[in-house]
């Protein structure tokens, strides 16, 4: 009975994917369970966000900017993915005690389950742009191929940054409470409601340095302008979330060993 | 036979942090650079120092030991959790645990939707768990509520399905953790039967419990871990018998023979031997029943209020001592049984003259005479300090009509008959 190193290679994928999806399964599941509206909410909440965004801009700010309620929900959805991916990756390990004790059980899975589970929200919202862009009498272009990659890229980025987070929220209890602050704050510097470039000229530099501005442009270029984004700073992003995964993923691993005498 | 398991000089240390470590990153950056410094560890210990053995392959033996020996760590190191920090685990076989029974459920959650997650989570795919869906649920006996959401399940109930999945994982070495002490009677046989199937079909098992009948019972052979080190490995009944031994001759041999008679406030003699025992390391100078209104008192009327307050001498520092209060009958009936470790206390080292104080909201018992009988342990239980039985006596006022042992305060409904009499 010793050939099970060899069904071993075979097994391990196989079984890597079967834990990803009996865990964000169960996410989903506990997060609707108990509401009537169900999925419906994580629908809800983006578009009354743009709404109110809607109003800001016709009534308030009178900002110009066509096909607004696609161009302000496509930022929104890109902003909630990541606020909300990296907010919940943070209690990824406290949150999970009794996994983490599990003889076998791969540890660094358990930030990959929150960032997937909020991909699938972020992939159900996706038609809603969309939606609003043909029926503002706009028209969905071949660049919407481009899709998957910055998905991937914004994938990597968020995960990278999630096992560092989930890392610090070990030692330091309120990382959570502190990124919700730190997001707070940093919505109104990102082009979510406003385009990027109605910002003064000497700020523009310190903006480029934000990855989620790039990210929020990307989507915006290939679903509702129909042009291909800038290759550079897709290239650029693939750069930094490569070298976040593996920065994030090296200390967490390093770091793992520790989790179970500090919960 | 080969070996399943192989420990070759296993240490592991734990961290001990600064009291004041902070545990916010608000806190840390507060306190500046001398923040940062408390974040480090303060001192190591060893948890496990030096430890080697082998198990052989289809082979059962159980850990022993005084808590806080090294049993749990020894246990997850093998599980492959935390890394030692000198030594190796060699472990020839997927190994399946029973460290914590139905810990990973989901009280929202299905039956049916808990088996699925917890048992790919045990390492099976979602394949292996179809096919022995129906073989889980049998065993765990919950057929009629497998779709009934967690919640509405007992204790019990929670523990069979945990068990059922764990039992289903075939694992080639099983690890287990005290779970023979849960669960009613049939589970626990439950447990056994299917323990003793695993053994006959070859499968390796370890298992960490207190109850050295069980490990005499069950186990080859048996590990006697103290402080971290090993102390024997043998035929499970030599190890245990010599373990039972040594932990009652412990307290007789430390308790010194020339400590001379006190007496207490009450006039009761304290003799070395008879009601008191220990090595006196550390002393229990005072005990002080008090009132609401922190009035020593030696008459209660049942129902009401209590503290008790001891006082300690502690000549030379003592490290987490433990302490504990009986309240006991004077037949010697014990009545409640508390200490500081299972209130998940743990003291920090004192020295010289201090109290601690158990107060207990209600006293519900019936009217009789009674003791509080105060002990204080050794950090892991291996030795008594300084106990002392019926001591500090306490009288509980009788009322008309005191039966039993219990007191509490309770109210008859009569609820109105249905059917007319005489029809």
């Amino acid at each position: 009975m010793r050939n099970s190193v060899n069904s071993y290679h075979v097994r391990q994928p196989l079984y890597t994917w079967d834990l990803l999806r009996e865990l964000v399964v169960r996410d989903m599941k506990l997060r609707y369970k108990r509401s009537v509206l169900g999925i419906v909410w994580s629908l809800l909440n983006p578009l009354l966000q743009m709404v109110v965004f809607i109003f800001l801009s016709r009534r308030v700010l009178s900002l110009e900017i066509p096909n607004y309620p696609s161009f302000v929900f496509t930022g929104l959805l890109t902003w909630n993915w990541f606020q909300t991916g990296l907010t919940l990756a943070t209690g990824a390990i406290t949150g999970n005690r009794e996994l983490i004790r599990r003889p076998g059980f791969p540890v660094a899975i358990l930030p990959v389950v929150t960032v997937t589970t909020n991909l699938i929200h972020f992939l159900l919202a996706l038609p809603i742009p969309l939606l609003f862009l043909v029926l503002g009498g706009g028209r969905l272009s071949i660049t919407i191929l481009m899709l998957p990659l910055v998905i991937l890229l914004q994938f990597a980025l968020i995960l990278g940054l999630g096992y560092l987070v989930a890392t610090l929220q070990v030692t330091f209890r309120d990382t959570q409470h502190l990124l919700g602050v730190f997001f707070m704050l940093l919505f109104y510097l990102t082009p979510v409601f406003y385009d990027v470039s109605i910002v003064p000229r000497r700020y523009q530099t310190l903006y480029q340095l934000n990855p989620i501005l790039h990210l929020i442009s990307a989507y915006r270029a290939i679903l509702i302008q129909g042009n291909l984004p800038d290759l550079r700073t897709l290239l650029a992003l693939g750069v930094l979330g490569g070298m976040l995964l593996w920065l994030g993923h090296t200390i967490f691993t390093w770091a793992s060993y520790r989790f179970v005498e500090e919960l | 036979m080969p070996n399943a398991i192989i420990v070759q000089n296993l240490s592991k240390s734990f961290r001990r942090y600064h009291a004041d470590r902070p545990r916010t990153l608000k806190e840390a950056f507060l306190h500046g650079l001398d923040g940062l410094r408390r974040v480090a560890p303060k001192e190591r210990f060893w948890a496990l120092c030096d430890v080697s053995f082998s198990v052989a392959s289809g082979h059962m033996i159980g850990v022993i030991g005084p808590n806080g020996a090294g049993k749990s760590t020894l246990l997850r190191l093998i599980g492959g959790i935390g890394r030692p920090d000198k030594g190796q685990v060699t472990v020839h076989g997927r190994i399946g645990a029973l460290l914590d029974l139905g810990t990973g459920f989901h009280p929202d959650l299905t039956g049916r939707e808990n088996v699925f997650v917890n048992g790919v989570i045990a390492g099976l795919t979602r394949d292996e768990v179809v096919q022995r869906f129906d073989s889980i649920v049998a065993f765990a006996e919950l057929e009629e509520f497998i779709d009934n959401p967690l919640h509405t399940y007992s204790t019990g109930m929670q523990m069979r399905l945990g068990f059922a999945v764990a039992a289903h994982t075939d694992p080639e070495i099983l690890l287990i953790d005290e779970i023979l002490a849960v669960g009613d009677l049939a589970f626990q046989r439950k447990c056994l039967d299917r323990i003793d199937q695993f053994k006959a079909q070859g499968h390796t098992i370890i298992l960490v419990s207190h109850d050295t009948g069980a490990i005499q019972q069950l186990c080859d052979k048996a590990l006697w871990l103290r402080r971290g080190r090993l102390v024997t490995y043998g035929p499970a009944d030599l190890v245990v018998g010599q373990y039972v031994a040594e932990m009652s001759t412990e307290t007789k041999r430390r308790t010194p023979s020339t400590k001379p008679v006190m007496l207490t406030p009450n006039g009761i003699e304290l003799r070395i031997n008879e009601n008191r025992f220990g090595s006196m390391e550390m002393e229990i100078a005072a005990v002080r029943l008090l009132d609401t209104a922190g009035l020593p008192v030696t008459e209660l009327e049942g129902g009401q209020p209590l503290s008790i307050e001891i006082e300690y001498l502690a000549p030379e520092p003592v490290d987490a001592p433990i302490f504990g209060v009986i309240i006991s009958r004077e037949d010697g009936l014990v009545c409640y049984d508390i200490h500081t470790a299972a209130a998940g206390l743990t003291l920090p080292t004192v020295q010289g003259r201090g109290t601690v104080m158990l107060e207990l909201e209600r006293l519900d018992l019936v009217g009789g005479q009674y003791y509080a009988d105060v002990s204080v342990y050794e950090r892991d239980w291996s030795y008594t300090y300084d106990s002392q039985w019926h001591v500090y006596p306490l009288l509980i006022h009788p009322t008309e009509h005191d039966k039993g042992v219990l007191h509490p305060p309770a109210h008859w409904k009569i609820g109105r008959s249905i059917g007319t009499p005489g029809q």
